[in-house]
Order: C-alpha cells, then structure tokens, then sequence
C-alpha cells in the first residue's frame, strides 16, 4: 500500500528512478543462499550426513557403542542377500502393501464419494471418516490390539466369532491391515474429497444433458478426472507402506508376531542395529531399503512422465 | 449469526430425495464403524480394570468409574508425557515453518549456480525418513551427544524436504510484480519477505504448520528410537513403550490413549475447514 | 466487528508467542519437567522390567527404601519387558545417558559388553551395605563376575513350573496323600495325567496352557526337556556344535502332542483359563502372586521330569551398573545402597514366586512357611540353562533364532524333524559369528569366562 502511494506522489522521480530500478531489481533477487541456509544446515547435519554415514557403517562391523570399528568390505552385503529372515522381513512389508495400498484407494474413493454426495451435514461425515488419523500410531495400534484379543475384546465379540487374530500366523498380518485401514484411510480420503470438489460442475449438467445416467457420468467423467489423484494416493500409500512398523510392533507387543510372521523390513533392521548391536550390518540394510524407495519413487516419475508424454 | 441466515434458505432447498435418504443411511453406517473403536475405548476407560479384561466383554460399563483416569494421573508419567509433546512439536512446528518458508522462498526468487542440483538434492530428501535410515541417523545423534535430549528428538524433524517444496511451488505462483515494486522503493531483501511475501502465504503456511504439527504429536519411530528415559518421552513414545508398573491396565491404557489423541481432536472439531484445506494441500501438492 | 477480534488476535499472538518461547526455553533445559520438580539431593534413577505382581512387590520394597532413606529419590521406571528393555538400556549406555542403576537378566550379562556398556560393581561399597560373597550360591554369584570384576549382583532364580489345580486334580483322583500332584517319570505317564485331568474338567476350557505361540515360552519349554534328556548344545572349546537333533525331534514332538492330542486351545490366554478352572498350566514362577491373588487351590511343581531326569528352564534377575563415564560420587554410591537393600529384603520378592538369590532369606521361617514356594525350591537344584555363549540368555539372539522355529514345530506349520535340523544349523551360523560388540567369536572368548 505504502509502496504505491509513493510512486504516485512522486512522478518526478519516475525517470531516474527506472535506472535505480533495474539495478534494485536485479540485486532484489540475488543472494538468496542466506534464506537457503538454515534449512540447507539442517538438512546437512540430519539427512544428507546420515546417508553418507550410512553408506560407510554398511562397509563396516560397526557396533552401537561406536569402538572397535573396522572395515570389512562387501561382507555386510554379502551376508544380507543371502539372509533369509531379511527377504522374509521384505516380503512381509511388501504383502502388507500389497493388501493395504488396493484396499485403501478404493476405500478412500468410495467414502469420498460418499461424503461428496450426501447433501446434509458434510463436516459430520468428514470428521468420521478422518479423524482415526489423528491419532498417534501407538495410540490407534493399542485399541485394536484390546479389539482383537481374544476373549476380551469386542471384534470377535461384536462378529459373533473366535478369531485369534494376534496368535496366529495367518491372521496376524491381516489384523494389523484392518487396523491400518481404519486408521489411516481418512488422508486419502481428503485427497480423494478435495479431487472431488474441483471437477467442475458443468462437466456433469452437459453429460446430463446428453441424457447420460449416474453411472456413465462416473466412469466417463469422475474417474478420468480422478486420475491424476489416484497416480498420487497410491504412491504415496506404497511408500508409507512399505515402511510399515509402529502399529505392527505396538500391536505384537513389540515382538515379530507369532512365527515371526509381521515382522517388516524396518524392524528387522531396527532389531539388527539395536537388539544385536550390528550398526554396520543394519546400515547395510539400511542403504539397501533405501535403494529400494528409491526405485519406487523414480519408478513413479518415470510412468508421470511416460504418462504426460503419451499424452501429448 | 449471519451464515446462519444464509444456510437456511440453501438447506430448504435441499429436499429428501429417496438416492439422499439411502445415501445419509449409508453415511450413519458407515460412520458409527470409525467411531466405534474410538466410542469402544472411552466406555473401557471408564470402567474398573477387572471390568476391562473380563470374557465376555461387553460395549458399556456396567460401572461407570473415572478410577482409570484417576490413576493415570496419580502416576505422573501421564502429565511429563504431555508437557514434552508439547514442547518437541512446537519447537519443531515453528522451527518448520521459520526454516522451510525461507528456503521455499529462497529457491523460487533467486538465482545461482547449481540451484538446480541443490533442489535436486533436497528432493531426494523425500525419500528419507528414520524409517528408511533410522540406524545411520542414530548414531549420527548419538555422536553429537544428543540422545536422550530435546533436541535430539527435535532437530532431526526439522529438515522436511516435501514442506520445502510446497512452500516452493507457491512462492512461485506469487506474481514478481509486488516484490520488485518493493525492491523499487528500495526495501530491502528481508524486509520484502517479511512484510510482502509473508503475509500472502498465511494459507500455505497454516497448511504447512497444521501438518507438521500433527506429524509431531504423532511421532513415534523418531523419539522412540532416540529416547530411553522415561522423563523425556512424548505421549506416543511413552504409552507405547514405558508400561505401568502393575501390569497391562487396558482401561489406563485407553485412557492414556485418549489424553495423547484428543488435543487434536478437539482442535480437528474447530478448525476443520483449515486443517481439511491443509491436510489437501500439502497432500496435492505432490501431484 | 474489527478492534475487539484484532485486539484478541494480538492477545492470541502474544500467548502464542510466550507458548513458543517457553517450549524453547524448555528444550533447552533439557531435563523434562519431573527431574525440575525432584528436590532431593541425591536422585537416584532405576530402571526394571517389572509389572504385573512383580512391579508391585518391587514397588513396596521401593517404597520401604524410601522411608528409611528421604535424602535419597529413587526414580524407578518400568519399561516393556523383554528386547525393547535392553534395546533402551543398551542405547542409553552407548549415548552416555544411562540410569544409575538397572536389573537385567543373569544370561544376558555376558553379551551385554560388561566394561563398555555395563560398569563393575564396588565390591567394598556393597559390604558397607551389607552385601558379601558369602551369602549367595557360588555358582550363581560367580556368573555376574567377568575377567574377575563383578558385574551383575544376584537378586533371585526364576523357574517355568507346572502349575495345577488341586480341586480338579483331586476329582481325577490324581493328587498324592500329600496334597501335592503324583510325581510323573514317563511321557506316558504323562498323557494319561492329562486324559484323566480332561476328565474331569470343566468343559470348554483348555486342559493345559502351554503359550503355543510364544517364542519365548516355547524356547524355555525346549531348553527344559532338552536338557533333560541331557542334550548338549557345544563342546568346550566352542568349536563344535554338539546339538543332537534326534533328542530336540523328541522334545519337538512331545510339545506337539499336546496340541494334536487336543489339549490345548491354541492362542487361548492361559492365565485367564487357568483361574477359570483348565487344570494345568505351565507357567514362570511370576504367575503364583496372580494366582493367590484369585484365592485358587492350587499346587507348583518344577517341570515334570518325562525324560527321566528332574530338569527345569531357569533364569535369574540381577542388579546392574549401566556405563556412565562420570560414574562415582554420591548417586554412585545411593545405587549401590539401594541395591543391596532391595538383595537383602528381599522376603517381599519371594511373595513373587522368585527364589531370593540372598541365602539367609531361604532360611527364615516366613520364607518356608510360604506355598506353593515351598513345594519348588528345589527347583534351584536342577536348573536347566541356556549354553553359556555371548548370543544366549533372555530374549538374546539364541532365544530369537531358535525360539519361533519351536512354535512353528508347536503350532504344526513345521515338522519336529525338519525344525530340528533348522535349529542345528542355525546354532551353528551363530558359533562362528562375532559378538558385534567385540567382534570375537564364542570360540575366541567373547567375553565369556
């Protein structure tokens, strides 16, 4: 406001001014690297550091005390790909995603829908349908581990059955997936919610006109425009999945679940470094779950831009 | 007084369709399935622990008593939990905010050599989490000297890539016309952020801090694997991991569950439209 | 509309902005808001991994030290029993945050890198207060010393018992003129124990809890039986795996049969069923104030020997130094004070089923007035043990290699035969690996005396 008063009450000035302007101007954008610092600083010292110290440990015999270090090549690798409660722990993680990530896009996408429809009291269903994930994870995990053990607790009760859903190797797996749809399908759902009501209304009176019923206008309208939201539910439900780990230990006990049947990837590793003592082979697992995200990451990039190339 | 107004002519027009009615049936369904845990946990703290653990279990109590909370805060614990909860997630909510919307800032306005390497660097940050690289970064704490400290659960929060580049985008969709008016007339580089650019960005930074702020409160892994005394722990961390002295209490741990969750939900009931706005937003932006 | 809401938004601002500042002034405090408000004088933190009956014992006996000693403030803390407890003693040790005091397993001592993350008791310190040599079973005294210094200061043996119900055994005629349940020599003698018991059960209950799918019951289980068919785990040197894989099949089997016989519900809370009338279960000596405390009539004997010789999983609890590198001083002093206190009273622990590893507890009449104690002290006598090696004790590496693949043998997902050979071969992987703290092999001393 100031600023343009300014230049209004002082026309005179204009002329001059223009050459100060440039000058200004062209200094007003430059030495940004002091607003970069901090941030840079912080992202030095807990991120970038870690990941070279990473690297490092995996070539070494690293324990937690940080003495008696000494390097041992490729030893740690070597050991990790041919360790099979490694690749056990992988594929458990990885069927976790398997069972969570489908499960949770339709979920978020029918309940948005959902939402979305229903004329009357739309913060009501929004509240509902998010707020298990504003809940720490510790929390969320203990009430299901109290609603699925058996005889005490109330989801048997309630189905009128005996599942023993935390003792049994077959179940185990699936009780912490139920637990995590409920807990964090809310996040989708708000995308998914948000998507929704930016697909402009004309789009559906137009199709109307066209004479299309509800069910056309959902395949032919809501879901294409959807997509892109979908891309991003499910990278991002991939990603968190695959690192699995509170709710699995909190509800187990802390324990890898009967006949080690939930223990994921990151507890494996976190067990090797801080149960074993192995900070070296756990940074060698470390590097190679990171090697793995990666790839999920750069795979995603790849089909965006495959995508918006086929597009074209 | 005057939204009221206007939504009761828009609610009028609304009539019970027969698809509306199925549709709202559906929704109470639906509905009472989340709530149920929830509901389920607060009747069970509110009964006696031998009422909590009995078979069969039944939904309400068939006493009520506020023992279990009662004792919860009879321990203590409960009360340190909170204060350190709070303290670790502003701290990191604000230190989020300062740090991410001056590099957001600093990325989309200036030019220098490298920049794009550098923005390449930090998005691969989005990659790294404690989960991926918890051991490497323990030990990295651990050679500062701060496990088992404040900041050593704080700090490390404090370098989110993904709220960098939200930040990011929407300084760059501000347009440079008001800046380099400012620059004109000759304020300088701070106080431009300061009093232009800062202002603009409320949404995005409320969005920004709202998530942060959640992600903090709710925080395990990190202050779990950096915390070991019970002193310093934070709500999730502690009710998790340090168990109450006489055994497993479900109706003290459900209470105990209940005073971790329902700060944010209480908030989530008043501020629902911002943290809707947030939570989309900063979850879009990865689009 | 605008001056009240901007004068409360600046009001809002201003406690926000005092909120900020406080939580930073907090942090950089550093010392959470308990130790702020503690006034003693000398603070005294202590960490354990008891709850249930046990955390309350060791709460009164607590509670009594901080009656006869005020300028003393014990703050004790009971973290998740089992691998996240020494994962936190551990990291506390190594980021030089440790509690002044901590209990640990007897077993786990060894692998715990005494020197590095545990420090020496003062022998002398402790014989101020009380404590000497000479009031503890040798062999168990001399497990807590490594290369001649003590590390680990005995406060009990805990045993896995058999647990009974004497009114359903009595109606399965299956109890001695004693009272106590008829001893039992066979594995078929066994069996049809447990036919009769079922008998004359309540129906719907299991006959006997056996924790089917814990990992660590079912190891403890193993190493039991194992041992009583005088299995040996390695030869002296370390160099050798002695494992004997028919005896482990014949123990998987004898496991197995209870379930496929019908005998167990597997996943069934066994405690809760034992209270509510299952006639057996075997539990840790742990369970006895649970089940006095349910006011049942019931009996505990060490496990029964169905290979012929008496044999029994046991484990012991002991006092710790973890490593502080400013250790010494009066908190040093106050730990040593506290533990020797908490050794020598320790009649209050016994009420926990545990035997006190201080003798002259074992020979006052409130101790053998004590039942079911009474009836499986000399369970003390037979102790099966885990192999001393760096990898082994409570919830250690052994336990959490060996221990799932007994459940999956247990639970039927796995043949006895088949596991038994996988528990070979893993207890070899785990002979020629290094101890990470020390990088030697159990071979190459690895800490072990």
């Amino acid at each position: 406001m100031t600023t343009s008063a300014q230049t209004v009450v002082a026309p005179a000035r204009v002329k001059s001014a223009t050459a100060v302007a440039t000058v200004r101007r062209k200094q007003g954008f430059q030495h940004g690297g002091w607003f970069i610092a901090p941030f840079l600083a912080l992202f030095a010292l807990f991120v970038i550091w870690p990941l070279l110290r990473g690297v490092w440990l995996s070539f070494t015999d690293a324990n937690i005390s940080g003495e008696d270090t000494s390097f041992v090549g490729l030893d740690n690798y070597r050991e990790a790909l041919g360790d099979s409660a490694m690749w056990d722990a992988l594929g458990h993680s990885a069927y976790f995603t398997l069972l969570v990530v489908p499960c949770i896009t339709v979920m978020a996408f029918l309940l948005a829908m959902l939402a979305h429809h229903i004329e009357r009291g739309k913060w009501l269903w929004r509240l509902c349908f998010f707020v298990p994930f504003l809940l720490p994870s510790t929390v969320a995990a203990n009430m299901w581990q109290w609603l699925f053990t058996q005889g005490i607790g109330l989801f048997n009760e309630t189905l009128g059955i005996d599942t023993p859903w935390l003792t049994d190797k077959s179940y185990a797996m699936l009780a912490i997936v139920i637990q995590t749809l409920w807990w964090t399908v809310g996040f989708s759902f708000l995308l998914y919610l948000a998507a929704l009501q930016g697909i402009p209304g004309h789009l559906y009176e137009a199709a109307k006109l066209d004479g299309a019923n509800a069910w056309h206008r959902i395949v032919h309208i809501t879901l294409p425009m959807l997509r892109n939201i979908t891309g991003l539910v499910i990278a991002l439900q991939i990603l968190a999945s695959l690192q699995l780990f509170d709710q699995a230990v909190v509800m187990m006990d802390f324990s890898p679940g009967p006949e080690l049947s939930t223990r994921s990837f990151v507890q494996y590793t976190l067990e090797q470094g801080f149960t074993s003592y192995r900070v070296g082979y756990a940074s060698a697992m470390s590097i190679i779950f990171f090697v793995i995200i990666a790839v999920v990451a750069l795979a995603r990039m790849w089909l965006l831009r495959n995508r918006e190339e086929g597009g074209r | 007084m005057t939204t009221a107004a206007t939504t009761v002519p828009t609610k009028s027009r609304k009539p019970w369709t027969p698809s509306q009615i199925v549709l709202t049936l559906i929704g109470v369904a639906v509905s009472a399935v989340f709530v149920a845990p929830i509901a389920a946990s607060l009747f069970t703290s509110l009964k006696s622990e031998a009422e909590a653990a009995e078979i069969p279990p039944h939904w309400l109590p068939k006493v009520w008593t506020g023992q279990a909370w009662k004792a919860l805060f009879e321990t203590g614990n409960i009360t340190n939990w909170f204060v350190n909860s709070l303290v670790v997630s502003v701290c990191v909510t604000s230190i989020v905010l300062l740090v991410s919307a001056l590099a957001g800032y600093g990325f989309a306005r200036t030019e220098f050599r490298g920049k794009a390497v550098l923005m390449g660097l930090v998005m691969s940050g989005l990659m790294i989490s404690p989960a991926v690289l918890g051991v490497p970064l323990f030990t990295t704490v651990q050679q500062m000297g701060m496990v088992d400290t404040y900041w050593g659960m704080i700090l490390p929060q404090c370098a989110p890539a993904a709220m960098v580049y939200i930040l990011y985008k929407f300084f760059q969709g501000i347009p440079r016309e008001l800046e380099e008016a400012a620059f004109i007339d000759g304020a300088g580089r701070w106080r431009v952020f300061f009093t232009i650019v800062v202002p603009l960005a409320r949404p995005s930074l409320a969005a920004v801090g709202i998530f942060t702020f959640i992600a903090s409160w709710n925080n395990f892994l990190w202050p779990y694997m950096v915390t070991n005394n019970p002193d310093l722990m934070t709500m999730p961390n502690g009710i998790a991991t340090v168990m109450n002295s006489y055994g497993i209490q479900w109706a003290q741990l459900m209470a105990g569950g209940l005073m971790a969750g329902l700060p944010l939900i209480i908030v989530f009931v008043f501020f629902q439209r911002q943290i809707v706005a947030g939570v989309a937003h900063t979850g879009l932006a990865g689009q | 509309m605008g001056r009240p809401s901007l004068s409360r938004r600046q009001l809002l601002a201003g406690i926000g902005g005092l909120g900020v500042a406080g939580s930073f002034a907090f942090a950089a405090g550093g010392t959470g808001a308990d130790a702020l408000a503690s006034s003693a004088s000398t603070r005294v933190r202590y960490w354990n991994l008891f709850s249930g009956g046990d955390g309350s014992n060791m709460i009164a006996m607590l509670d009594a030290f901080r009656k006869a000693n005020p300028a003393i403030d014990v703050k004790d803390s009971t973290l998740q029993w089992g691998n996240p407890f020494y994962t936190k003693l551990a990291m506390a040790a190594a980021g030089n945050r440790a509690p002044e005091l901590g209990v640990m397993h007897m077993g786990r001592v060894t692998g715990f890198s005494p020197g590095r993350l545990l420090d020496p008791w003062d022998v002398e310190l402790l014989a101020k207060y009380g404590v000497r040599q000479e009031d503890f079973n040798p062999a168990l005294w001399s497990r807590g010393v490594i290369d001649g210094k003590l590390y680990a200061l005995p406060l009990d043996i805990h045993v896995q018992l058999c647990f009974y119900r004497k009114d359903v055994l009595k109606k399965a005629d299956l109890l001695g003129d004693d009272g106590r349940m008829i001893p039992v020599t066979s594995t078929d003698e066994w069996f049809d124990v447990l036919k009769k018991a079922k008998q004359a059960q309540k129906k719907g209950l299991q006959t006997i809890g056996l924790w089917t799918n814990d990992q660590n019951f079912q190891w403890w289980f193993f190493v039991a039986f194992y041992t009583q068919l005088g299995g040996e785990w390695f030869d002296d040197a370390r160099t050798e795996v002695l494992f004997d894989a028919d005896k482990a099949t014949q123990v998987l089997e004898f496991l197995r049969q209870h379930v496929t016989d019908g005998y167990v519900i597997p996943g069934a809370p066994t405690g809760e069923q034992f209270i509510n009338g299952a006639p057996f279960t075997w539990e840790g000596n742990w369970s006895v104030p649970v089940f006095s405390g349910a006011k049942l009539d019931y009996g505990a004997t060490p496990l029964p020997p169905v290979f012929g010789k008496q044999a029994t999983h046991a484990e012991s609890h002991a006092f710790v130094l973890p490593h502080q590198a400013g250790r010494g001083g009066a908190t040093n002093e106050a730990a040593h004070q506290l533990a020797a206190y908490v050794v020598q009273h320790a009649l209050q622990w016994a009420a926990g089923g545990h035997i006190p590893a201080y003798t002259p507890t074992l020979s006052t009449p409130e101790y053998q007035k004590l039942t079911p104690q009474n009836e499986y002290v000399s369970a003390m006598d037979h102790q099966a043990t885990e192999p001393k090696v760096w990898f082994a004790g409570s919830t250690g590496v052994l336990a959490q290699d060996l221990g799932p693949v007994v459940v999956s043998s247990t639970m039927g997902s796995a043949k006895p035969a088949a596991v038994a050979q996988t528990m070979k071969k893993r207890l070899a992987k785990l002979l020629v690996s290094k101890n990470p703290m020390d990088g030697r092999t159990a071979a190459q001393g690895g800490a072990v005396v």
